[in-house]
């Protein structure tokens, strides 16, 4: 009866967990051998904002009146996705047509970034600051196309980066938990990366080398695995769209630090925390939040992004045919 | 001195007769499945050619002899791929235009059976319900389902992968290729009808031993194997890094569509 008791008010207080501090209060099951067992589909879930709206401060969780208007709209969006054809979607445009898009459910979430407590990404360095302003950094949504380096990495399909690809965006949310003996892998839909995360507390690789999605360690704290990643490079942003895109958090640093979370927090959520520290680029570090929910339903399918990148080709000729045009009148 | 190069003579005899020994005995999962964690790689010039050939210069004369081809013992069972007229034409074409051609040149997926033999090692990651193989060469991956098999959803580049267990050896059966991988630098080819089975058996502690057996009857007038051992890096710090080559490929994919300086 106590146990029982106490199982409850546990429960009770799981639910009121705020958004900075979720607890582990619930004990996940254990692989065969032994470790806490995170595998699993978890797709992102859109519709969190990166940051949070000044208006709302310190607040992390939208009201019920604010929440039941959010859900309304989701309701409305849904109807329209289900109505939408590919005969109506076919007037010119960017992106992809609505029926593709993955809305997400909606959350009371205010955004993703959770700390700082206003939810909003900390001040830049000034060398950051003079640094983006000077390197003309690729990433406007239609800016110049001279060379596939004027467009970002994502457009590229090169990669979204490490946060970017845990990042809920347009579709293909697909993350995916596996485990073997001394690893944990982070597959994402999009681009199809895996991160094998070695377990067995070896060194990070020689600063020499450097990768997009860095060099990852992961530990276990109690049931939460703990990851840090090391040795990026300095051309991929963070970005919650995709590398770069206005608004976002944009370049960081050869310095950076990626720390993240995964704590199973029920049966079917996990929250995934990264804290970003990158002295060089924001003059104190950040964490965001994502919660995921399993749905072993879903089924991750090749993004073969590179392969099927004709964008690419016709940006650039579309650049360059519009050059001719300029050049008549 | 002499009994103990008895021995080791004894020894080395034993090793040649087994060759890949039937009692050697594997390490295992929780499950009782032999456990095929690792990273592993090919060790041969399969990428180059599956079939005999001898070294030769590499398609770009200015390269030099870092881009030629190393002399190589073919993995073909039989010594021939079975091309029927037509195909042998597509592959004698493909290998004219491989500088271009080859989707390895452009950084593309590299497809199965390719991507296990490729100069780049990949990792099988075992896990007590599916096994995720993670290619090192453009982050390509590939997860193999050990539950009930299931239809390819779509055409893709590294297949709809049903597996199950054969005694000791995992048998992978791919099918859903979109045919628009190359087999080897030599352009080898297959089409999106495809329908391999691999098999994967431990060796020894360091060993795989790999078989694809490849049908193909819009390509092929008969059903071919290859075979060849996979190697486990041994290195106490061996990791997957990245070998993200979409940018390597650029300047061949779209250089005609820069602005001229």
């Amino acid at each position: 009866m106590n146990v029982r008791l106490i199982a409850s008010i546990t429960l009770l207080a799981a639910g009121t967990v705020t958004a900075q501090s979720p607890k582990a209060t619930y004990t996940p099951p254990k692989t065969p051998w032994g470790d806490p067992d995170l595998q699993g589909v978890w797709p992102g879930n859109m519709g969190v904002p990166m940051q949070r709206p000044v208006a709302l401060g310190a607040r992390t969780t939208l009201t019920n009146e604010e929440f039941a208007k959010k859900q309304e709209q989701a309701l409305r969006q849904a109807k329209a996705d289900s109505e939408s054809t590919a005969a109506s979607d076919t007037k010119p445009g960017i992106g992809p047509p609505s029926y593709w898009t993955e809305r997400g459910k909606p959350t009371r979430q205010t955004s993703l970034i959770v700390d700082p407590p206003d939810g909003r990404l900390p001040a830049l360095t000034p060398e950051a600051e003079h640094y983006r302003k000077e390197a003309k950094l690729p990433g406007e949504w239609r800016g110049k196309a001279d060379s596939p380096e004027d467009l970002n990495i994502y457009y590229r399909c090169i990669t979204r980066g490490l946060l970017g690809s845990v990042i809920p965006v347009v579709y293909n949310n697909g993350n995916q938990i596996l485990q073997t003996p001394g690893y944990v892998v982070f597959r994402n839909e999009m681009i199809h990366e895996s991160r094998v995360i070695p377990l067995d507390g070896r060194p990070h690789v020689s600063p020499a080398i450097r990768m997009y999605l860095g060099d990852s360690r992961g530990h276990w704290e109690g049931s939460t695995l703990v990851v840090e990643t090391t040795n990026f490079t300095d051309k991929d942003a963070i970005g919650s769209n995709g590398a770069g895109y206005p608004g976002d958090p944009g370049y960081h640093s050869d310095q950076l630090k990626v720390i993240e979370k995964f704590t199973r927090t029920g049966p079917k959520s996990l929250d995934y925390t990264a804290t970003v520290i990158d002295p060089k680029t924001w003059t104190k570090p950040w964490t965001m939040l994502i919660q995921l929910e399993k749905d072993d339903s879903y089924q991750i399918i090749e993004y073969a992004c590179h392969e099927g990148n004709y964008a690419m080709g016709d940006i650039l000729s579309g650049a360059r045919e519009a050059e001719t045009k300029k050049d008549v009148h | 001195m002499k009994s103990l190069f008895g021995l080791s003579f004894l020894a080395l005899s034993v090793t040649l007769l087994c060759g890949q020994t039937a009692t050697y005995k594997p390490p295992r999962m929780a499950d009782g499945h032999p456990n095929l964690n690792g990273i592993w790689e090919a060790m041969n010039t399969a990428n180059w050619n599956l079939l005999d050939h001898p070294a030769s210069a590499g398609p770009m004369w200015e390269l030099g002899a870092i881009a030629a081809v190393p002399a190589g013992q073919g993995v073909v069972e039989g010594k021939v791929i079975p091309y029927k007229p037509e195909a042998a034409a597509k592959q004698k074409e493909n290998f004219k235009n491989r500088r271009t051609d080859d989707p390895e040149a452009k950084c593309y997926m590299p497809g199965i059976p390719r991507a296990n033999y490729m100069p780049y090692p990949f990792q099988i990651v075992q896990t007590n319900r599916d096994i995720l193989f993670v290619y090192e060469y453009a982050t390509s991956n590939r997860l193999i389902n050990m539950g009930k098999p299931q239809e390819a959803p779509s055409d893709t580049w590294m297949g709809t992968n049903n597996g199950r267990w054969e005694g000791d050896t995992l048998v992978i059966d791919v099918t859903g290729l979109n045919g628009l991988a190359w087999l080897d630098r030599a352009g080898d080819f297959a089409s999106d009808k495809v329908h391999i089975v691999e098999r994967f058996t431990r060796t020894g502690a360091d060993h795989l031993t790999y078989t694809a057996t490849i049908e193909d009857p819009s390509v092929f007038t008969k059903t071919w194997t290859i075979s060849m051992p996979l190697y486990r890096k041994v290195e106490k710090d061996a990791q997957l890094l990245e070998f993200k080559c979409t940018e390597f490929a650029e300047e061949l994919l779209y250089g005609k569509y820069k602005k001229a300086k």
